[in-house]
């Protein structure tokens, strides 16, 4: 339902807009501008700053623009001379005691203070005293600057903190003259968010650190673009100087729009401070040929002669005897083209990018991020969004806390959400498919019946279930949000089950948001790099419409999955492999026999953005731009397909054309101009993204359609006891600030680094004799780490929870290489 | 680390049914460990917040907007000698002064034998009496030197 229209005259133009706007807003419908410094849209009506003055007939004196709901007939005048006299008084005091350092200050140029000073302030100050003085420079944490002279009180910040954050870290500290932003006990004030305040302080009090004297805003380039670090891809500016990286900002009001479909104008500090990786020691620039780099070589010549041998090798051995392990970090473009490479090029499914179980395609509507704040209950399963999603986990907290949604959160860890949540329910490490299953069972007409197999199985108390059940059939508008990877085994086919019985049984909508963390985790399903599914959800099985889109030499058996590609390069079947974007010496389990395992292929090429300890063992290598460089489109959770513009030029060739001229070198037609004309080709052969165009991807991107919806396979259970009593079953879960290529040693985020931990129960530790700080060796059937003991009950008895924290931690290699599940042991 | 005694958790339990809404307890609780500690210590910050649902950064916030909470410890009389416009006008400056170098400490300081605390404050809201000065729970009016030498020497 729409919202009540008012119409009022502001400065003698009529707006018409919904009742309750504040005027500063409903102003800025027709382009008058109002100044403000306290006032900000996310942050709403606060009315501190005394800088939006405004008249009001019939009101005696002047009104506070920013905290004045409109209403019919209201008359408002923004330029009279009484409007001029008060926002020149109220200037003249905000300044009475700033420094006036703008020559010096970063904020300089893009300044509403030093804007709104020149536009509407005294040109002298009566001042005759000495101004007040504090500290320049303080750090408020490694990566923000706190000026305190600077600071006008305007309580942006420490507001932002508050409703934004939600957890009151900055803070107003001391009263009246003495009034300073700062933390509890002076701790830096370091969450996983806190870089916004940088862009919201109107002066230059607030500063990104890294960025301090390094340019002027003026001298910037800024580039648009989003960020390549989660799947939520927020909105950034990277701004640049002479073609080098200067810093990141938000897409926000402050600098454009805020892109509100995905993050409300916020991103996370990863996002903001973890772009150092464009400039590293590390990148590879140049191809390398048995470990003998050329700068000479071109990296165009190499790719074409490398595809040309493994089209050699196909032909040789057939074409099942090459194969390629893809990334979620990938662009759509970059990874349609390369499974056309090899599909239509080689002749092979051997594709594929992940390790864990899913298919392509929802049962129910693919829900976009801003649907969880007009769902009335939102299910988190298995889903970590403060580590996995961060700005998933700010529109979470923003639907909870203020527009009335309910939270329920099913997981086997403990989660930071779990305290905004109004069921919380934590299922034992491994049992998701049981629980699945008795809620898919459970909205059905048989109901969910108390059970003690249940109770014991999963953890999960029988009422505490029943209840979760019922608001699940009762809302209005349900979204469940999932982290396939997260799941065991294959209940990921359990939980669409359950989507499609929650469709039919719930008394409202529904819809769902697979959010597993990688950067263009969807897109890489949507773009077919699955041994099984051709771009847009295609089914091998379904050769009729794979030959009518793709031709007669489009392959249609299935082909090896990741690890069956490591299966095969082990017993010789496999006689190259292309990997693209990729570690799986750190990511996938296998550990020394996997590196024995790739050594053994005749080929074995990686093309990477930075060196890994894959690389080190390639027979060749191939430089890959990546973000900041190239670029391309990357479809987020919600699905929405956006832009990725470039920030940076290198002389390197993006992967899109690499990818054209060896398509060409294997004579397929390929004339692309521009990284467009791949994606018009997506959208002309991939379902779902035929809306996908240059025009509707401007500004806010675009939802693209659902992908068709195959017929969810079976799912074929799991019964897994553990080997012996003393054994813990292992999950893996994220840390947000993981060391690992992206953020390494030299990175500003380095501080955020963790130290190897393994997070049990207290009964289990009292059965094992454990105590937290203990320093253990943690084994499995295939590898073993060091980890400090945490007893805090993160996970249920019977659980070991273990954050990646980072690469050199190894804990890939302790997991089971066929997928099943990881039992683990102590020595001391 | 704090700890509330037995007879503040008393009190604690009846002043937490007065508030439907936790974090309005805030000023009773801290109140209660000025009591108890004579300042407000960082760790009494972090307990009051876990009892209310508050972050220590809040406690700490609300805490140093009052003047009558202290942070560091406090002479067993507190004196908060105002210096806002009426006392002001009635020369306050000068009887600060004297009274800081009566006690021989500067205002913020404590005596050395811990007996008396010397703070500035804002209008006591006792203009009509100026210069007005709060010790402990007390306040003096009209005050002169004379007053003050008085006051100063019926202190045990
Ligand atoms: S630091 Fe900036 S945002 Fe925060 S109160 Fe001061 S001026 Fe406002
Ligand atoms: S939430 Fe994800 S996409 Fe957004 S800024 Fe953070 S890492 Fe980047
Ligand atoms: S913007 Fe209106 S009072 Fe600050
Ligand atoms: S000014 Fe001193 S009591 Fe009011």
């Amino acid at each position: 339902m729409d919202k009540e229209q008012v119409t009022l005259t502001i400065d003698g133009k009529t707006v018409t807009v919904p009742k309750g706007m504040v005027a500063v807003d409903a102003a800025k419908t027709v382009d008058i501008d109002i100044p403000v410094f306290c006032y900000h849209e996310k942050l709403g009506p606060f009315g501190c700053c005394r800088m939006c003055l405004v008249e009001v007939e019939k009101m005696p004196k002047l009104a506070t623009a920013c905290t004045l709901n409109v209403s019919q007939d209201m008359v408002i005048k923004t330029d009279t001379p009484k409007v001029k006299k008060g926002r020149n008084g109220v200037l003249e005091f905000t300044l009475l005691n700033h420094p006036l350092d703008c020559p010096v200050c970063d904020k300089g140029g893009e300044c509403p203070l030093q804007d709104n000073t020149f536009e509407h302030g005294p040109d002298l100050t009566r001042m005759e005293y000495n101004r007040a003085h504090h500290d320049k420079a303080t750090p408020l944490s490694p990566v923000i600057t706190i000026d305190r002279e600077r600071c006008i009180a305007c309580q942006r910040c420490t507001r932002y903190s508050d409703i934004i954050e939600k957890d009151t870290a900055l803070v107003m500290l001391n009263r009246g003259f003495h009034n300073e932003v700062g933390t509890f006990n002076n701790e830096p004030y370091d969450t996983r968010f806190s870089g916004n305040v940088v862009d919201i302080c109107p002066v230059g009090a607030l500063t990104n650190t890294q960025y301090r004297f390094k340019s002027r805003n003026w001298d910037l380039k800024n580039a648009e673009s989003l960020c390549a670090h989660c799947a939520c891809n927020c909105n950034i500016v990277i701004g640049t100087r002479q073609n080098r990286f200067m810093r990141v900002q938000a897409k926000s009001s402050e600098n454009s729009v805020s892109n509100d479909f995905v993050d409300d104008g916020w991103i996370c500090d990863k996002g903001r401070f973890g772009y150092q990786f464009l400039e590293s020691k590390n990148r590879i620039l140049d191809p390398r040929e048995n470990g003998i780099g050329d700068s000479r070589a071109g990296v165009i010549e190499t790719a074409k002669k490398v595809a040309a041998s493994f089209k050699k090798i196909a032909e040789e051995h057939g074409p099942d005897s090459v194969g390629f392990l893809g990334s979620p970090f990938g662009t759509n473009e970059e990874l349609y083209l390369y499974q056309k490479l090899f599909r239509l090029g080689l002749g092979t499914n051997n594709i594929d990018h992940k390790l864990y179980a899913d298919s392509p395609g929802l049962p129910v509507d693919h829900y976009d991020m801003e649907d969880v704040e007009s769902a009335d209950l939102v299910l988190t399963i298995a889903s970590d969004p403060t580590e996995e999603l961060p700005i998933l986990d700010l529109r979470l907290k923003k639907a909870v806390s203020s527009l009335g949604t309910k939270l329920a959160v099913l997981s086997d860890q403990q989660t930071l959400m779990d305290c905004f949540a109004c069921h919380s329910l934590r299922y034992n490490v491994g049992s998701d498919g049981t629980v699945l299953q008795s809620l898919t069972d459970g909205l059905g007409k048989k109901g969910f019946k108390k059970n003690k197999g249940f109770e014991t199985e999963t953890g999960i108390e029988s009422d505490a279930f029943k209840e979760l059940i019922a608001s699940l059939k009762k809302s209005t508008k349900v979204c469940v949000i999932y982290n396939p990877e997260k799941l065991t085994g294959d209940s990921v086919h359990i939980l669409k089950s359950f989507l499609t019985a929650l469709d039919k049984n719930s008394e409202g909508t529904c819809g769902a948001i697979p959010a597993a963390p990688a950067t263009n985790a969807l897109g890489a399903m949507d773009m077919g790099v699955l041994p099984d599914y051709y771009p847009g959800g295609i089914p091998v099985s379904n050769a009729a419409k794979i030959r009518e889109l793709w031709g007669d030499s489009a392959p249609v058996t299935e082909g090896a999955s990741a690890s069956e590609l490591i299966q095969k390069a082990e017993s010789g079947e496999l006689k190259a492999l292309w990997i693209y974007r990729c570690n799986p010496l750190v990511d996938f389990p296998g550990g020394a026999k996997l590196e024995q395992a790739l050594k053994k292929l005749d080929l074995l090429v990686v093309h990477d953005m930075l060196e890994t300890e894959t690389t080190r063992i390639a027979k060749v290598v191939l430089p890959s731009n990546g973000p900041g460089y190239d670029e391309g489109t990357t479809t987020n959770i919600g699905g929405r397909v956006q832009f990725r513009k470039r920030g940076i030029v290198t002389q390197n060739p993006a992967d899109w054309k690499i990818l054209g001229a060896m398509l060409k070198e294997l004579d397929i037609e390929s004339d692309y101009r521009d990284s467009f004309e791949v994606t018009s080709e997506i959208a002309s052969t991939v379902p779902g993204y035929s809306e996908v165009n240059r025009k509707n991807l401007r500004k806010f991107g675009h939802q693209r359609e659902k992908v068709s919806n195959p017929k969810v396979p079976e799912s074929k259970g799991s019964s897994e006891k553990a080997p012996d009593k003393n054994a813990l079953r292992l999950r893996v879960s994220n840390y947000l600030f993981a060391h690992d290529k992206i953020l390494d040693a030299s990175s500003s985020l380095a501080h955020h680094f963790q130290t190897s931990s393994i997070y049990i129960h207290e009964d289990d530790a009292k059965s094992l004799g454990l105590s937290s700080g203990a320093e253990v060796t943690i084994k499995s059937d295939w590898g073993e780490i060091k980890a400090e003991v945490q007893v805090n009950n993160r996970c249920n008895p019977g659980g070991a929870l273990v954050p990646y924290i980072s690469d050199e931690q190894g804990v890939a290699s302790l997991l089971n290489p066929d997928g099943g599940p990881t039992w683990v042991t102590f020595k001391n | 680390m704090f700890t509330f005694s037995e007879s503040s958790e008393k009190q604690i339990e009846k002043i937490m049914k007065k508030y439907p809404v936790k974090r309005s307890a805030i000023l009773p609780l801290l109140a209660l460990a000025q009591r108890q500690d004579g300042y407000i210590t960082p760790e009494a910050m972090v307990e009051i917040g876990k009892r209310i649902d508050c972050s220590p950064a809040y406690v700490q916030s609300v805490c140093s907007f009052y003047t009558m909470f202290y942070t560091k410890p406090v002479g067993k009389y507190v004196i908060q000698f105002c210096i806002n416009i009426s006392c002001h006008l009635l020369g306050c400056d000068d009887l600060l002064e004297y009274t800081a170098n009566k006690l021989n400490i500067k205002v913020g300081e404590t005596t050395a034998d811990n007996k008396i605390t010397l703070l500035k404050e804002e209008c006591l809201a006792e203009c009509s009496a100026a210069p007005v000065m709060r010790l402990n729970d007390t306040y003096h009016t009209n005050l002169t030197r004379e007053k003050i030498d008085q006051i100063l020497d019926s202190l045990d």
